[in-house]
């Protein structure tokens, strides 16, 4: 079974953290991917940077543009990853924008990650019907997972399509809004995260952006199973690089 | 279909179906118009009395029946019958004597329609034989008629009869190549027309001119494609909405409404209105005459400089606000680089009343001191975009963050036939007043609606959209695109696109662009801000790879001379990006009796400084 929906299997809250790979060096991706492990991380998404983020707010995008700075590269990720599963046993998902996974091809580029031992991938500007359309036998075919994002406008029918066509959880964005731009969370998202619960959907809920702190992460997982951080995660690295993951999880998930 | 018969009829179709079925959406109402000599005009009825037929086909003077119920042999016998005989002398004398005359030239003919399933019983039709003339074949669904689907037309490879018959239901832009092959294989041997209906509507009875057009033209002509947007904004492999899910719902929106909003009479009369009395159209298409001889063919210069504002943008931004309102928006945001459409969209807003926000990249907003004050003063807040590079591709990401942060009540006002569908065929369809004018303009100066050659500059392309529009899909018109080749195509430093991109995505589109191997979209350089764009329209993408356009790259030093040289020789100081275009001149050699047109895209007050500089004026 694929990793991520074992995991999801578990009855627990998941707290999962995105960061960007050659962030803030070039060879942090490895130690990263470790202290993550080791600070009991249920889930990890590994950002492949790219030059023009739309969907991603500043903490973000000044990641991306260093990790591209450092030498980040597609092919230079694959190769950090190579041995990645000798280490590491947390479900791991490739967050990035489409062009270079199609500049990679399509095709390859999955199976590179079948191979690596990938389990899942986040193409935010890949839309379901593309997706259908084009390339869901290619992502059946190596067995990844492909996770599909929900916004507080994405409306019932549509979620009910998206639910249809995802195989792991879907991604619930918190808020409208782009990575790391909202503090805190009101009524309106509370309302949102149980009306969407109730639909009961046959994928799990993880809630991602504007988690940062335990208050976020207790309101965002009270009616979904689990959370994505991102922008604070990022900025823990800025200021200490790989060290001290394991504070930092037990600030958000004691 | 009603409500746009006119125009539609001016696409001469063979037939024109007017619905006598009450229930229908498209049920006929009003007056009759007149129709081009050779449209025929075919009556559809859903198991009405003979009488009522007989009734309409005189009121009408139609000259065809077209049965959609469940009508049996012997009702066609007897409305055969009665359709051959001499009328009796009826209360309307005019009427009758029309119809009378009509019976010595040709009876109306009878089109029996039947519903196809999955499968369909062919033995049926033996009967009907006799009593029709035309069988019509359509989807079976919940209506008789009308419903959108088509069917398996491998069916009719058992087609049994050789009674020519109509194929219908569910033809439309996106089973274009499927119809094609139907047409091209043994099974269309009987097959005398296409009845399109549904698919061609932005509503119900109101047809889709410009589609409909595009569409008959290529099934006329086989073999040939469309160079025009499908229904998913493909323009052949280029194009779509790669867009993040957060988007999804104004993009959705602006898809399903902006063909229907645009039809909508109320917005043709207020855009046409704006367009002649605000802007100033049409702009005038100029015969220059000492430029003409200097490269010795006909040159025209589409006057796109005279328009308010300077440019070709402002047709586009008025044609979006328009848009923006309808959509009940209360917030503009734009992108710009050069500050041209920025200052077209403040513009707009100002009149509108409408609040306006302007990102532009850091770098831009430095190069162009003047277009930002213009902003201001018209009302507009300009974002410096701080992210990337700080120019124009990066002032689109804010724009795009910023719809993203501001789903409900902003629209997003885009400067080019760039973004995802539909933008760039709703900019294009803005744009293509320039070419809807220059068609009647050269047929008062030339006596013909077609030149040999446009000729337009490209960033996004949006003026060369405009301009070729119309020309699209008629092969004896050459296109050519001019992009910016900067300081030469291998120099490291250009923003000549089709000669260094590769398909990739930019801001939502599948199309060429400039990136690293890796994927990572690349920065372009070209002395015109305009033109500094990485990507291309979708449309340009397949232009360039169908061979249909000729893409030529001009460098900064060859784009600078040709625009002063248009100073010299016709008094017109040119954009920089329009200079482009004019460098054409020296590079490819025209016939005499060429008859060229150049897009002058803008005027060259903005590029002022950058020419007082180059020139050490
Ligand atoms: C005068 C003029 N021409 C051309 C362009 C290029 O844009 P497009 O290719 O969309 O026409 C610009 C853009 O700013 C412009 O100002």
């Amino acid at each position: 079974m694929n990793r991520i929906v074992s995991k999801l299997k578990e009855n627990k809250k998941i707290l999962s953290l995105y960061f960007t790979a050659g962030y803030p060096n070039l060879a942090d991706t490895l130690p990263t991917l470790k202290q993550m492990e080791a600070a009991d991380v249920d889930l990890v998404e590994i950002g492949l940077p790219f030059s023009d983020p739309l969907a991603d707010g500043p903490t973000i995008q000044n990641s991306s543009t260093q990790a591209l700075n450092n030498g980040m590269t597609t092919q230079k990720l694959f190769e950090q990853l190579a041995g990645v599963r000798e280490h590491i046993n947390m479900p791991l998902i490739i967050m990035g924008y489409f062009n270079p996974v199609l500049q990679y091809g399509v095709d390859a580029f999955c199976a590179q990650c079948a191979q690596i031992g990938i389990d899942g991938l986040i193409l935010p500007d890949l839309p379901l019907e593309e997706y259908q359309e084009h390339y869901q036998p290619i992502f059946e075919k190596y067995g990844l997972a492909n996770i599909f994002l929900i916004t507080p406008q994405t409306s019932d029918a549509r979620i009910r399509q998206i639910d249809a066509a995802s195989n792991a959880f879907i991604y619930m964005v918190s808020t409208a809004s782009v990575t790391g731009s909202k503090s805190g969370f009101g009524p309106e998202q509370t309302t949102y995260f149980k009306r969407v619960s109730d639909m009961g959907l046959k994928n799990p809920l993880i809630v991602g952006f504007g988690i940062k702190d335990q208050e976020t992460f207790d309101t965002a997982t009270e009616y979904t199973q689990g959370a994505i951080i991102g922008s604070a995660c990022i900025k823990h690295l800025t200021e200490n690089g790989p060290q001290g993951i394991d504070t930092f999880v037990k600030s958000v998930r004691p | 279909m009603n409500r746009n018969t006119a125009e539609v009829d001016a696409l001469a179709a063979d037939y024109l179906g007017f619905i006598f079925w009450e229930p229908s959406k498209r049920a006929f109402q009003g007056k009759m118009p007149v129709l081009a000599p050779n449209t025929k005009k075919i009556g559809v009825f859903v198991d009405a009395s003979i009488k009522e037929v007989l009734q309409k086909t005189t009121e009408f003077d139609l000259d065809g029946v077209q049965l959609h119920g469940s009508e049996s042999p012997e009702y066609c016998a007897s409305l055969r019958q009665e359709l051959t005989q001499p009328k009796k002398v009826e209360s309307d004398v005019r009427l009758s004597a029309v119809s009378a005359d009509r019976q010595a030239v040709e009876a109306p003919v009878i089109i029996k329609a039947f519903a196809v399933g999955s499968t369909f019983d062919f033995s049926i039709l033996k009967a009907f034989e006799a009593h029709t003339d035309y069988f019509l074949f359509d989807t079976k669904g919940k209506l008789p008629g009308g419903n959108g689907a088509a069917f398996d037309w491998t069916l009719l490879q058992d087609y049994p009869s050789t009674t020519p018959f109509f194929l219908s239901g569910g033809i439309g832009p996106e089973n274009l190549t499927n119809i094609q092959e139907f047409l091209a294989s043994p099974a269309a041997a009987h097959c005398h027309a296409l009845d399109l209906n549904s698919k061609f509507e932005t509503a119900p009875g109101l047809k889709d001119t410009q589609a409909l057009e595009a569409f008959i033209t290529i099934i006329r002509t086989p073999n040939m494609q469309t160079y025009h947007a499908d229904e998913n904004g493909y323009y052949g492999e280029f194009g779509g909405a790669y867009i993040p899910e957060m988007l999804y719902p104004n993009v959705a929106e602006l898809k399903a409404k902006y063909l229907e909003i645009m039809a909508e009479p109320s917005f043709q009369e207020e855009f046409q209105q704006l367009l002649k009395d605000y802007v100033g159209r049409p702009s005038p298409l100029y015969f220059a005459k000492r430029l003409s001889e200097r490269y010795n063919t006909k040159i025209y210069l589409k006057r796109e400089d005279l328009n308010h504002t300077g440019a070709h943008k402002v047709n586009n931004t008025i044609g979006q606000i328009l848009m923006a309102k309808r959509l009940g928006k209360k917030r503009i945001i734009a992108e710009t680089g050069a500050g041209q459409h920025g200052v077209a969209t403040a513009t707009v807003c100002a009149l509108m009343g409408m609040e306006c926000i302007v990102y532009m990249g850091e770098i831009d907003i430095a190069r162009q001191a003047p277009n930002v004050a213009r902003m201001k003063m018209l009302g507009a807040t300009v974002v410096p975009a701080l992210s990337g590079s700080r120019t124009l591709k990066d002032a689109t990401n804010e724009a795009i963050r910023d719809w993203i942060n501001n789903p409900i009540d902003t629209h997003y006002i885009i400067g080019s036939v760039v973004g995802p569908h539909p933008y760039p065929d709703m900019v294009a369809r803005f744009q293509a007043v320039i070419s809807e004018e220059i068609e009647w303009q050269l047929l008062e100066k030339e006596g013909r609606k077609n030149p040999d050659y446009v000729i337009a500059c490209v960033g996004g392309g949006s003026n060369a959209a405009g301009a070729f529009y119309q020309y699209l899909d008629r092969p004896e018109v050459g296109i050519i695109a001019v992009e910016a080749a900067g300081k030469g195509v291998d120099s490291g430093e250009s923003a000549a696109t089709s000669a260094l991109g590769k398909v990739g995505i930019i801001h939502g589109s599948k199309t060429l662009l400039m990136q690293t191997p890796d994927g990572q979209i690349t920065e372009p350089y070209s002395i015109s801000a305009g033109l500094d764009y990485p990507g291309v329209g979708p449309m340009h993408a397949h232009l360039f790879q169908s061979g249909r356009g000729e893409f030529i790259s001009i460098t900064d030093a060859d784009a600078m001379k040709a625009g002063l040289e248009l100073c010299e020789l016709e008094g017109i100081i040119p954009a920089i990006e329009s200079s482009h275009a004019f460098a054409v001149l020296e590079k490819k050699q025209f016939k005499p009796d060429d008859v060229v047109v150049i897009n002058l895209s803008g005027r060259g007050d903005k590029d002022l400084n950058t020419y007082i500089d180059y020139f050490k004026l």
